[in-house]
């Protein structure tokens, strides 16, 4: 089932999630399709906003308020992921 | 009452919430307690009717004089200002500026910084689901005010405040009440344990933005006094550091709020029970 693996880029982005907000759980842990915020890893929105400014440094992709779909890529890793590989400048 | 207030103006306004405060003075026996729990906490002394009237007037004052400010009726008012060179301090460094204020006075009148002194770029954080009223009152009198308004809640809401800081304006946020879910924080607050939300000064240190407080005080009549001081000065901190510097924040933000408080016992507008383990 190739949609449960995690994608190479998943796998960074976890490790980078856990890196910067300093949780204390193994980077595969973060299932690619759950909720990143709000339950399951008790995130909050200010969470969400330091998470965006370390992929701003690492993959040099600004995350806007006025980007539509700015609700649906910070929905789950695999979003978050997809939008990334889109727009990464780095 | 917007149409009163509007139509028959701020002297005839203000008598008719003589009656409307005596009702909800009579009807909300839990707020009522709150704030006399409050008012005893903070002075030491008991409280009588008569302390409790002009408590609720003190609020429902600020409230009707909303109506005014969001029509931009400054005028109307005595507005008069302390420390604001701290905030020009603090914008000169261009990095924004976290304005934390609290449920004490009106928080509303500092719009009057961004008309009275020059175009600034206040934005103002607030959780507004909670306030549907208050949202169709703003909606109503004044669509620009109401723009600047942050949603709180999600990643948009948090985005709009870095690309406000970022762009050097203001954001104005509330240290003092803490809502279901935001993180908080104990810590004495007139000598007994209270909860405060570490949101504002999460947000100052991951931004690297400084933070004013803010207090603005309803002294009676038609006279407001907006209290600004330095509250920290936006070095941006690492996660290591982050739970030793916000606890320090806290029992700082808690004790400028006891000394504000002091000041302006009536103007706290928190009616429900502050402290932990309270009953409700």
């Amino acid at each position: 089932m190739e949609h449960s693996g995690s994608s190479p880029i998943e796998g960074d982005l976890a490790e980078l999630i856990v890196r910067t907000l300093k949780l204390k759980i193994d980077p595969t842990a973060i299932r690619p399709e759950a909720p990143l915020f709000g339950e399951g890893l008790g995130l909050d929105s200010i969470d969400a906003l330091e998470l965006s400014l370390a992929i701003s440094q690492t993959y040099g992709y600004q995350l806007k308020s006025s980007d539509p779909e700015i609700k649906t890529i910070f929905s789950s890793l695999r979003a978050l992921a997809k939008a990334i590989e889109k727009n990464r400048t780095k | 009452m917007t149409w009163v207030a509007l139509t028959l103006g701020r002297p005839a306004a203000r008598i008719l919430l003589y009656p409307i405060c005596v009702y909800f003075l009579l009807a909300s026996r839990t707020a009522r307690r709150a704030i006399a729990r409050f008012r005893e906490r903070a002075l030491g002394r008991s409280t009588d009717w008569s302390d409790l009237l002009r408590h609720y007037y003190a609020f429902a004052a600020t409230i009707l004089d909303r109506v005014y400010f969001l029509r931009c009726r400054f005028d109307l008012f005595d507005i008069r200002f302390y420390g604001l060179e701290t905030l020009d301090h603090e914008l000169a460094k261009g990095r924004g500026c976290l304005l934390v204020g609290a449920h004490l006075g009106s928080f509303e009148a500092v719009r009057a910084v961004g008309v009275l002194r020059r175009r600034l770029d206040v934005r103002v954080l607030m959780d507004e689901e909670n306030a549907p009223l208050m949202r169709g009152l703003t909606r109503t009198l004044n669509r620009t005010v109401a723009d600047t308004v942050i949603q709180a809640g999600g990643v948009e809401a948090m985005l709009q405040v870095k690309e406000c800081l970022e762009r050097g304006g203001i954001v104005g946020v509330m240290g003092d009440r803490a809502t279901q879910g935001d993180r908080t924080i104990g810590c004495p607050f007139f000598g007994r344990e209270a909860r405060f939300p570490t949101g504002a000064l999460r947000l100052a240190h991951l931004m690297g933005s400084p933070a004013v407080l803010f207090f603005g005080f309803y002294r009676g009549g038609n006279r407001y006094d907006m209290h600004f001081e330095s509250f920290s000065d936006g070095v941006r901190a690492s996660r290591d550091q982050l739970e030793a510097l916000l606890h320090r924040d806290i029992r700082r933000y808690a004790e400028r709020l006891e000394e504000a408080c002091r000041l302006a016992p009536d103007n706290w507008f928190n009616f429900y029970e502050f402290w932990d383990g309270e009953e409700r």
